[in-house]
């Protein structure tokens, strides 16, 4: 997988690394900015608050 | 070959220069494709284990940045809301609307109802307090006010209880000192116009998340038997899970007014 994208992208092995990087951060960014957003409240680790159960309240 | 292949599909270092290979015959075509399809699979698991290992960084570290900036943002705008309306007016009897625009009346404060500073979890310790307990809200670094199950009461109202939630990690972490709090310890809520000194005296180190009593106007297990004024604070224990809800309970011991200059109270003064 990583073998085959490295294979695909142009240039030398210096702009191909710094090509490496960029895609790193961006994914790294997409995931701070959109996806952990999206799955925090899915996963029961942050809830603080006593409800009764009803889900009303966060839970 | 085989040996080649084998470190190839376990090291994507390795596979990121691979070896030139000659046309593999027939009879081994199916057993490279085999072990390039478990070197993908590893690739995976290894991409996951980041993945995941990144959702912890943005739990415990990135969501307090973000909530911290967001939370400062919202205390200097309160702070010069308060600055900007009229000062010495009792918020409980005539909440006088402000030049800014801010909502006359504290209950509808969006922007924030005051502070709360707790002197036993830091000497500059101060959140700024917020209505609502859900999510959304105490994701921005705050302390909320319960509306349910019990809507909490405010300081200023004859008798009850004002319950508050925060994080114990992430988004702020603004409670996650709570188990720092002891019987005796002070607790301040600061308003525009009013500091409302607490003292605490019970705390409930353990208790279901199911446990709603404990913000009860009358707080379930906290020793106190009839109407008060009161003030409860929960989080989640222990650290790092979700898993219990701890609590910290005092009631009001007297009310000091606001002077021009914002002295704190003896309890707030650093000695």
């Amino acid at each position: 997988m990583y073998g085959w994208i490295w294979r695909h992208l142009p240039g030398n092995t210096l702009v191909r690394a710094v090509i490496s990087l960029l895609l790193i951060l961006g994914v790294v960014y997409l995931l701070f900015t959109y996806v952990f957003p999206w799955a925090e409240p899915l996963l029961p680790f942050g809830d603080v608050t006593v409800d009764g159960g009803a889900g009303a309240a966060a839970g | 070959m085989i040996q080649d292949e084998t470190a190839e599909s376990s090291d994507p270092a390795a596979e990121a220069f691979p070896p030139p290979e000659p046309e593999p015959r027939p009879a081994r075509r199916g057993r490279a494709r085999a072990l390039a399809a478990l070197g993908v699979f590893g690739e995976l698991l290894i991409t996951l284990g980041l993945v995941l290992g990144l959702f912890v960084a943005y739990s415990l570290w990135w969501t307090n940045v973000e909530a911290d900036r967001s939370a400062a943002q919202a205390s200097d705008k309160l702070r010069s809301a308060w600055a900007a309306g009229p000062t010495g007016t009792p918020s409980a009897t005539a909440p006088g609307a402000t030049p800014s625009g801010a909502p006359a009346a504290p209950y509808a404060a969006r922007d924030g109802v005051g502070f709360l500073h707790v002197p036993a979890m830091g000497e500059d310790y101060q959140v700024l307090i917020r209505m609502g307990s859900d999510n959304a809200t105490l994701a921005e670094g705050v302390a909320g006010v319960y509306e349910q199950p019990y809507r909490a009461a405010m300081p200023w109202d004859a008798a009850g209880n004002f319950a508050l939630a925060a994080h114990r990690d992430g988004h702020g972490a603004k409670f996650h000192d709570l188990d720092a709090v002891h019987k005796g310890d002070a607790i301040v809520v600061e308003t525009k116009d009013k500091w409302y000194v607490y003292k605490v005296d019970n705390t409930l180190p353990e208790t279901s998340k199911y446990d709603t009593g404990i913000v009860a106007p009358v707080p379930t297990g906290s020793g106190y038997t009839g109407p008060g004024r009161y003030i409860t604070l929960t989080t989640c224990t222990p650290v790092y899970t979700s898993r219990y809800r701890m609590a910290v309970w005092g009631s009001l011991v007297r009310v000091d007014d606001v002077d021009a200059k914002r002295t704190p109270p003896p309890e707030l003064r650093h000695s």
